[in-house]
């Protein structure tokens, strides 16, 4: 079996368009919606706040006969001035008994954040304080992360085209970065339509995971890349579409194993490992999927047609005139 | 051949010295596995200090020092961040709400008098507190939790006993007054000095101060935060006019490290920046232990695995990737204990992701393999070429990862540090590992007779290629 990408490059760019214009206007719809205000869904992390989670002790007799009413947790917070909060009841993920008032509201200061305890406790019941937790960012401190994300993956990128541009030619370069950009917005659009639909939130982590996305990305486009660096050396005068065709066949198998022994990893994390890092190995999910197909489909058809219409060296008149789809 | 065998006997050293090393020193887990809170303190600019410097900051993480230690947490952690943030940890805390409360607030600095007929009093009690303050660190060493919560407690009571003993001057020469103040080396002796300089207004409180003191016996006490950090005695001839000047020096027995400290201690009392608590995190010991053990489940899950379908599909070679592999594992793990790497979950998700790559790259070199051997080559000469051909997809792709790491390393902060730290040095050790142990493991496979089958290496070969190969 032979898979000759150049002869279809339109239907795969149509389809990694599609998908990002779906996250893009997801992104604006986010924007627009009065509770995200942002392209993705920002967690604590981004823009600052208090967030406590209690939950109840069951140890002690009689504590946790009733069950938690939401409508009371509500009053119990207007009653505090924090009516705006956000208020969820989370089950416990070992027993599925919902003992967890999850309270997601504005900066809180001690004395707040006691006062709002005790008069919870006092309502529904004594909690572990062995299972308290508090988060709490400053708004400043949020931003600066959110920068330093920001210019770590500028930075990165910068990098990578210079590496690149300096083991290949500058072309190479720009095409990984093109196909680093594809993952980074497929991986960012798809999490803000869940950010729209389940409430996902991002929190640095998730940086951490486009970081992740655009090294591994690359790396896939790298080997494709020395497959045809390769080939162009032997054969300099093959018509480009055909290399490019060839070496992405001769590195078929390894892209396939290579994704699929990550995503058994991936997989068993997203599915047992602990609740803090499902949404990262979700991201790395979908970003390695799309980095697989960016660096089959995307760079290497973007570098053949880039190369077909500026003649790759001086011998090249003949790419211009042969139909790419007849390398065989 | 004999590099061959000196490779194998280099492989088996570093095994054993991994082994050794993982046995013998323990990798200490971040907060968010073990439980317990951070608090990210914000130094803030005032009108007096428009800009935070390093100096100023080193300064206030002194005052903080001071203020947690005062808490009886064990094994607390406290380091500056940036320019203007300190990070503290406090491992086992759950609920940060005394932390909170000791953190806030400017530092407390006063030079205060000490009371006449106390000279005894002082000396004995100072006495019991540097006793009390050696077991503490005893405690801290031995980690015994319930002993540093009792000691702090004397402690705390020695140190309310000895400010009694002294009392404000009129008004109170605190640390806003104090200019400067620094360690520096004396000219006749090894010893060091403390040099203080205050501003006018301090320099006449501490003329005052000093004249009522000179030649009693008595000593100034210099307070941080209620508690004495020096008593230094004011020699005979300043009776008449006290210090004058504004300016003065501490001697006494410092080396150049208390001399330095002293200064900071100072220097960070001083200060009148008000520090903000910017960011708390909790974890639960228990929730802590929940994501450690289901994380490190899985990832062993997904690793063996992995391990299945290299050997599955790749056959031999696969089972040789699969042992390169655990070495590969052993040997990362023992390179995280010797930098002392901190152990957090992103950090897990950095090493497991890193043995991804490491998969990668024996995956590169044995589909390399196996299409040189489709083309008819010889077994001997395909494994070689394999291995070849492969590296420098694998050297390009490794180092743009390293790239993306350092940038996160550089730039990131926290957690994103622990991320890109543990990913870097795996994908630095896949490379040695799929490089040297793989090879070698290989070749030494292809000089044993009944391994030497290329359908071991590759399923639906043309069978002309193997009667050619088979000798």
């Amino acid at each position: 079996m032979k898979l000759s990408i150049n002869k279809s490059r339109s239907l795969w760019w149509a389809i990694s368009s599609a998908i990002i214009l779906a996250g893009i206007i997801s992104m604006v719809i986010s924007w627009q919606n009065p509770t995200i205000k942002a392209p993705l869904r920002p967690s604590l992390d981004f823009v600052g706040g208090t967030r406590l989670q209690f939950e109840r002790d069951c140890t002690k007799p009689g504590n946790c006969d009733q069950p938690i009413d939401i409508n009371i947790v509500r009053e119990v917070a207007k009653a505090q001035g924090l009516g705006d909060s956000s208020i969820q009841i989370v089950a416990d993920k070992g027993t599925g008994a919902e003992n967890g008032i999850l309270i997601r509201t504005k900066n809180l200061d001690r004395e707040q954040r006691i006062n709002l305890q005790n008069a919870l406790s006092e309502k529904v019941g004594t909690f572990d304080e062995q299972k308290n937790q508090l988060d709490t960012v400053g708004p400043t401190l949020g931003r600066e992360l959110f920068t330093s994300g920001v210019i770590a993956l500028i930075v990165s990128f910068a990098g990578i085209i210079v590496y690149l541009s300096f083991r290949f030619q500058f072309d190479y370069a720009v095409f990984a970065i093109v196909a680093l950009f594809h993952d980074v917005l497929i991986t960012a659009g798809i999490f803000s339509i869940l950010g729209l639909v389940l409430g996902t939130e991002v929190d640095s982590l998730f940086i951490v995971a486009l970081l992740t996305i655009t090294g591994f990305s690359v790396n896939d486009t790298v080997v494709i890349y020395d497959r045809i660096r390769e080939t162009l050396k032997i054969n300099p005068n093959r018509p480009i579409a055909d290399i490019v065709d060839d070496a992405v066949n001769q590195t078929l198998a390894r892209s396939i194993n290579t994704t699929l022994t990550t995503m058994l990893s991936l997989f068993a994390i997203f599915l047992f490992g602990g609740e803090t890092l499902k949404n990262f190995a979700l991201a790395l999910i979908i970003g390695f999927t799309a980095g697989a197909y960016s660096s089959i489909f995307i760079a290497s058809t973007l570098l053949t047609l880039w190369r077909e219409r500026n003649g790759q060296t001086s011998v090249v008149v003949s790419a211009e005139s042969i139909d790419p789809s007849a390398g065989n | 051949m004999q590099r061959q065998r000196s490779l194998l006997i280099l492989i088996l050293v570093l095994i054993i010295a991994a082994i050794t090393v993982i046995a013998t020193i323990p990798i200490p887990l971040g907060l968010d596995l073990r439980g317990g809170s951070q608090l990210t303190i914000q130094v803030k600019p005032s009108a007096e200090i428009p800009q935070i410097t390093e100096r100023e900051l080193e300064g206030v993480k002194k005052v903080v020092e001071g203020r947690i230690n005062g808490l009886g947490v064990s094994e607390p952690v406290i380091q500056t961040v940036g320019t203007d943030k300190i990070l503290v940890q406090l491992p086992g805390v759950n609920d940060p709400e005394q932390a909170e409360r000791v953190l806030g607030g400017t530092a407390q600095l006063e030079f205060r008098t000490q009371k006449p007929n106390t000279e005894t009093q002082l000396f004995a009690f100072q006495s019991s507190r540097a006793e009390l303050k050696a077991k503490q660190e005893e405690f801290r060493k031995s980690k015994d939790k319930a002993g540093i919560v009792k000691n702090q407690e004397d402690l705390q009571k020695s140190n309310q006993a000895i400010a009694e003993l002294f009392g404000s001057t009129n008004p109170p020469l605190v640390g806003k007054y104090l200019k400067d103040a620094s360690g520096q080396p004396t000219q006749q002796s090894n010893n060091w000095n403390v040099a203080i300089r205050f501003d006018q207004k301090g320099g006449e409180l501490f003329a005052e101060l000093t004249k009522n003191l000179a030649g009693t016996g008595r000593s100034i006490g210099v307070f941080l935060d209620n508690e004495l950090i020096s008593a230094p005695n004011v020699p005979i001839e300043f009776a008449a006019t006290g210090i004058a000047g504004g300016s003065a020096i501490i001697t006494g027995r410092f080396t150049a490290q208390q001399a330095n400290d002293l200064g900071v201690q100072l220097r960070g009392g001083a200060l009148p920046v008000p520090v903000e608590i910017a960011e708390i995190r909790t974890v639960g010991a228990t929730l802590g232990k929940d994501s450690i053990t289901s994380s490190i489940y899985a990832g062993i899950g997904g690793l063996t695995l992995v391990l299945i379908f290299m050997v599955i599909y790749y056959r031999l070679p696969g089972l040789i990737a699969d042992v390169a592999l655990l070495i590969y594992a052993l040997l990362t793990w023992a390179t995280f204990a010797l930098l002392g790497v901190t152990l957090t979950l992103p950090g897990i998700a950095g090493f497991i992701l890193s043995i991804g790559m490491a998969v990668d790259a024996n995956v590169l070199i044995f589909e390399r393999t196996r299409e040189e051997l489709q083309a008819g080559k010889s077994l001997y000469r395909s494994v070689e070429s394999g291995f070849y051909r492969a590296f420098s997809s694998i050297l390009d792709g490794n180092v743009t990862t390293i790239i993306a790491c350092a940038a996160l390393f550089w730039l990131g902060a926290g957690l994103v540090k622990g991320f890109a730290l543990t990913l870097a040095l795996g994908v630095a050790v896949s490379m040695f590992t799929a490089i040297t142990c793989s090879r070698t493991l290989m070749f030494l496979a292809i000089t044993i007779p009944a391994l030497k089958k290329p359908e071991l290496f590759c399923p639906n070969l043309p069978t002309s290629n193997k009667a050619e190969v088979a000798p």
